[in-house]
């Protein structure tokens, strides 16, 4: 392998490595909302994030509406939905503070929601084909794909939006509050409850977005959707959770060490090399390389 | 009969299987200063989780200007108008001090009275207008105390419900909060007060109560109970003579 790098090659691999690492990293900051107040690991995102992407096929395939443009349905429909999941599967457990509870609740979305999208889309893999789908840009001699590259600028701006919202509103002052110390929220007056739901909005309503991307840029079937959670579980981990640009930062480098080790190592050894890593910062630095550590758990 | 701020009525509370509140009543009238005191798991802090909703009673009552407050959750004690200093602060380290008081602020009865609620906490508390900016976090051990008051106040409680506000408090910081308590009781802020430091919160309360096992073992004002000789022997005598 190392005979045949060149600068070019690197240049590319580091590109494409940060490219597909954005994905990772809006699925990572919706875990780590979830994850702020509810202090539990919401399993089912990749299968909501896949979901999402079905849909955004859907609207592509029988309405004819560009992938892009869909957003505007698909964010406020995600972010209703996370209200809904919340208040209709999580919030009896959440009261109890039944963290089992809560995590079995999400294993079997997983299952209920592969199994839909088998009745609905059958197994076989799909993907959106449109007329910039295999449009590449080349700055400087640098392929890059314009459906990846609008994924890392969709990144960049849902994670502008996600910090507006925490720091800029009373609202979302209150999440980060509850990450904290959820009963002292409740002392302020704020409805645990709805700070929940709030978080879980935020969260299901980037696995909208992220499910676009995947859309634009992947080929996907029904049970794509665990791994990538699992991934964007690390990305978590190696950002440090409550910590929103470190989640970002996590996935671009889960991206990037998937990238690289794809290279030199071989693909088939991409999700060993990412599970490694994930082992190695659990073991070495478990409050992530970016994060704040949680002292409560 | 004079009408009480608030009225706890032959409360019991049980964590589990375990009682550690039995039949307690006691009452708090407006603008006085009343003292719960007693030995470390006599149930103090229990009765005030208890009366802001952050656990329940299984029986008894709770009424708060003749309104019960027994099956509301903290958020809705807050609203009517009672506000609760938790033991340990329980401040949002991460979040700055002008972000803890916003949120101090959070109920809708008092979003609206922000701006007089901010320039009363900082005129009771200058440092904190020159630490706006800073994380809780990061506060002295004085300060953070000091911020848990003022984002309490925020609520503008009629009551006010302090859990050991001089708790690891150097004896100048000690002395401080307990003007601060006289002062905000001047202001027509009704106070509950918790304290392990006996004598200082029996000098300052109007009532008080001592309890013992989950029960009132004794109640008067609290210069009484200052004066008791068993109170002294059992509370204050015990602990000046440790020393």
């Amino acid at each position: 392998m190392w005979k045949y790098i060149t600068f070019e090659i690197f240049i590319q691999l580091l590109v494409s490595g940060i490219l597909f690492g954005t994905m990772y990293g809006i699925a990572a900051i919706g875990l780590s909302l979830i994850f702020g107040t509810m202090r539990i690991i919401f399993f089912a995102q990749g299968a909501v994030i896949v979901f999402f992407a079905y849909i955004c096929y859907w609207l592509f395939t029988l309405l004819g509406i560009d992938p892009y443009l869909s957003l505007l349905l698909i964010i406020p429909m995600s972010l209703l939905l996370g209200i809904a999941f919340y208040y209709g599967l999580f919030k009896a457990a959440a009261a109890l503070e039944d963290r089992v509870s809560s995590l079995l609740i999400a294993v079997g979305l997983i299952f209920l929601l592969e199994n839909l999208m088998t009745v609905l889309w059958t197994a076989d893999p799909r993907s959106i084909v449109t007329a910039y789908t295999s449009y590449v840009l080349r700055p400087i001699g640098i392929n890059m794909p314009f459906t990846r590259l609008m994924a890392l600028v969709i990144a960049v701006l849902s994670t502008a939006g996600v910090i507006l919202f925490l720091k800029k509103t009373l609202i979302g002052t209150a999440v980060r509050a509850a990450s904290e110390d959820i009963v002292s929220t409740a002392l302020m007056g704020i409805n645990p409850n709805w700070v929940n739901a709030i978080a879980f909005a935020i969260g299901i309503g980037l696995t909208g977005i992220a499910g676009v991307t995947l859309a634009t840029v992947y080929s996907f079937d029904p049970v794509y959707g665990f791994i990538f959670a699992l991934k964007a579980m690390i990305a978590l981990a190696l950002g440090g959770f409550g910590n929103v640009v470190g989640a970002l930062l996590g996935g671009i480098l889960l991206g990037l060490i998937e990238s690289l080790g794809s290279f030199f190592v071989g693909a088939g050894w991409n999700e060993a090399i990412a599970f490694l890593v994930f082992l190695l910062v659990l073991s070495f630095k478990p409050q992530g390389l970016f994060g704040r550590s949680v002292e409560k758990g | 009969m004079e009408k009480h701020l608030l009225e706890v009525k032959g409360v019991d509370v049980l964590y589990g299987d375990i009682q550690v509140i039995w039949g307690l009543s006691i009452h708090v009238d407006e603008g006085t200063i009343v003292a719960l005191v007693g030995a470390n798991g006599a149930g103090k802090t229990t009765l005030l989780k208890t009366i802001s909703g952050i656990i329940h009673a299984s029986s008894g009552e709770i009424l708060f200007s003749g309104k019960s407050l027994a099956k509301l959750r903290p958020q809705e004690v807050v609203e009517r108008g009672v506000s609760h200093v938790p033991e340990g602060r329980r401040l949002f380290s991460g979040l700055t001090v002008l972000e803890n008081l916003k949120l101090g602020a959070y109920p809708p009865r008092a979003r609206g009275l922000f701006d007089t609620s901010l320039e009363r906490a900082y005129s009771l508390f200058p440092v904190l207008k020159d630490r706006k900016d800073q994380k809780a976090g990061s506060l002295s051990g004085g300060e953070q105390q000091m911020l848990a008051i003022a984002r309490a106040l925020m609520a503008q409680p009629a009551l006010l419900m302090l859990d050991e506000p001089s708790l690891g408090l150097s004896p100048i910081l000690v002395r401080t909060i307990f003007d601060l308590i006289n002062t905000l009781n001047t202001q027509k802020v009704t106070i509950l007060l918790v304290e392990q430091n006996i004598h200082q919160a029996l000098k300052i309360a109007h009532q008080a109560y001592v309890l013992k096992t989950g029960k009132i073992a004794m109640n008067g004002s609290g210069e009484e109970l200052l004066a008791d000789p068993e109170v002294q022997k059992a509370y204050i005598g015990e602990r000046w003579g440790k020393r």
